[in-house]
């Protein structure tokens, strides 16, 4: 069916003219979406004096990152902030993977009271929880700790994770897992070795959207830390109102801040574009 | 006490609920619980006051003329601004064309940024001394606005910040939607010599109409909680006229100090949002349908 024409955009104007328009908008676009990091990478090169006329002016310098990075408070939060997302995101496709992976494989009461529970609260407006979660942590002795931030940056996942792993896991063919279960395979045996490493590339997916969401979360960070664990996005809103008047420094650090999730997203794209399409 | 396939089962999701229950269920209960007590941070007498709270938050006419609207209105122009956005850098997407994939990575861009990070971004290019914005209609002759400390300006930018940032959600869902869908009546289409248009309002629309359905309803319930965006570009203001409800909640328990009245307000817009979730599947499946 090669030969079918798609139906063309504007069909009144001559190709060229359509094909010029059409470059020219894209172009607009793109221009659109991605000004608003140009124009922060930009800030974040200029010096001290050049930020307040960032339109004009030719000289560049690398002096803010430099006194971010002398900064120790920085430093601290950005390491901190890796660590939680990295560790936030292993433990949470542990979880999720398995409970996914009941919800797709088994049917029943059970399956029906874990999918109902799973879907009320994803509903669930996040200061819902996380407010009373700061005297429960409190009371635990986990308000401003590594772990009472790590674990629920694990919960908030749970719901929505379960319900994406649940699709991804309906989407394979659970025939490979009965056949080794015949062959001799325990019923985790099949789950770990045949299941889990047909799912891989859902599993990349998610990891690398859990890594970002994790990143980029504000709100828990906020109310469960003090001045123990700071986090970068933290840190970074405290910059506004603290330092409003030094653009420069508050473009370097958010430059830095998004250069792992850009990475991380670069790397991944694929993974996820091929993830979410299952 | 059970059998296997029970025992199999229940392991499989004990982390997960064992996880939710500590940190979610325990939480909630022991906010319902605050809601109904005297606990300010400073004084915490916590003595049963019933339903004080409640009446204080469901009266103040802030939450019922400001915040509630607001919620409103940000949630709904939110969602129909990126799903309308998304899906025409969708549909720009699914047709091939030279450097396809370039623009595709370049209007993903929002999907990686923080959103406190976008708040910081949109902050300084609407700075009312010297952001690029007001240089830049100073420079054509007009006059440059203090966008952030005008209600329906400041109410707006927050908008087009989280349009920026959810747009692209819609654009990947929607793609991957797009592309899974059949051929043969498209080529029927082209054959016919449809117009465009109608291509899209009987073949297209119709086809995606499961996931934007499922689109619209997740957003829509993530947009009724917007905090961090609305915090760093306006912190609520001028005065509180851009709070939404998450900040409403959040201000009464971190900055007035009053646990109990912040708990009832989070309980409140908890149990709203329940009632949207419901509401909003069956409304907006139905007239997906029509």
């Amino acid at each position: 069916m090669a030969m079918v024409n798609r139906p063309q955009f504007l069909p009144w104007l001559p190709p060229i003219g359509r094909k010029t328009l059409f470059a020219l908008a894209v172009a607009f676009i793109c221009f659109a979406f991605a000004f608003p990091v140009l124009w922060l990478i930009l800030t974040s090169l200029r010096p001290e004096s050049g930020v307040y006329y960032v339109h004009r002016g030719t000289e560049f310098t690398l002096a803010s990152f430099a006194e971010v990075l002398s900064d120790e408070r920085i430093v601290a939060a950005f390491l901190n902030s890796a660590l939680i997302s990295t560790l936030a995101t292993v433990f949470s496709l542990l979880v999720t993977v398995s409970s996914g992976y009941m919800l797709s494989r088994f049917t029943g009461p059970a399956s029906r009271l874990w999918f109902g529970t799973i879907y009320v609260f994803r509903c669930v407006p996040y200061i819902s929880w996380v407010l009373p979660l700061y005297f429960v942590t409190q009371s635990w002795g986990l308000y401003d700790t590594y772990t009472g931030l790590l674990l629920p940056h694990i919960a908030v996942h749970i719901c929505f994770f379960s319900w994406l792993m649940k699709g991804f896991f309906d989407g394979i063919d659970p025939s490979m897992e009965y056949a080794a279960m015949i062959d001799g395979c325990t019923r985790w045996g099949a789950f770990i070795r045949v299941a889990v490493p047909s799912a891989l590339p859902a599993i990349s997916a998610l990891a690398v959207l859990c890594w970002l969401f994790t990143w980029n979360e504000f709100l828990f960070a906020l109310i469960l830390t003090g001045n123990r664990v700071p986090v970068i996005t933290v840190v970074m809103a405290q910059f506004v109102t603290e330092m409003g008047l030094r653009w420069n420094l508050m473009a370097a650090t958010a430059v830095m801040a998004l250069l792992p999730a850009f990475l991380i997203a670069l790397f991944g794209q694929k993974y996820v574009i091929r993830g979410l399409r299952i | 006490m059970f059998g296997e396939q029970q025992r199999f089962v229940l392991l499989l999701i004990a982390p997960a609920a064992l996880l939710l229950l500590l940190f979610q269920v325990v939480p909630i209960v022991i906010g319902a619980n605050a809601s109904f007590r005297d606990w300010a941070l400073y004084n915490p007498k916590k003595t049963w006051i019933g339903f004080d709270h409640y009446v204080a938050v469901i009266t103040d006419p802030a939450f019922l003329y400001v915040v509630l609207p607001n919620t409103f209105l940000f949630m709904v122009l939110s969602v129909a601004g990126a799903l309308v956005a998304g899906l025409a850098l969708a549909l720009l997407l699914n047709r091939p064309f030279r450097g396809q994939k370039l623009v595709q990575t370049i209007l993903l861009v929002p999907l990686m940024v923080a959103p406190v990070i976008a708040a910081i971004m949109i902050r300084w290019i609407f700075n009312d001394q010297f952001g690029i914005v007001n240089v830049v209609l100073e420079a054509i002759g007009l006059e440059g606005q203090p966008w952030l400390v005008q209600r329906w300006s400041a109410f707006g930018i927050i908008l087009l910040t989280d349009i920026w940032l959810w747009t692209p959600w819609f654009t990947l869902l929607l793609l991957a939607g797009l592309q899974s869908l059949p051929k043969e009546p498209f080529e029927a289409a082209a054959i016919d010599g449809t117009t465009t248009w109608r291509v899209f309002r009987y073949l297209t629309l119709p086809m995606l109409r499961p996931v934007i359905v499922v689109c619209v309803v997740i957003r829509a319930i993530d947009a009724f909680r917007t905090f961090d965006i609305v915090w760093t570009l306006t912190g609520g203001g001028p005065g509180r006229s851009t709070e939404l409800f998450s900040l409403y909640a959040y201000v009464h328990a971190f900055l007035n100090l009053d646990l109990g009245r912040g708990s009832a307000a989070a309980i409140i817009g908890g149990l709203v949002i329940l009632v949207i979730g419901v509401v909003l599947y069956r409304l907006v499946d139905r007239i997906a349908k029509a």
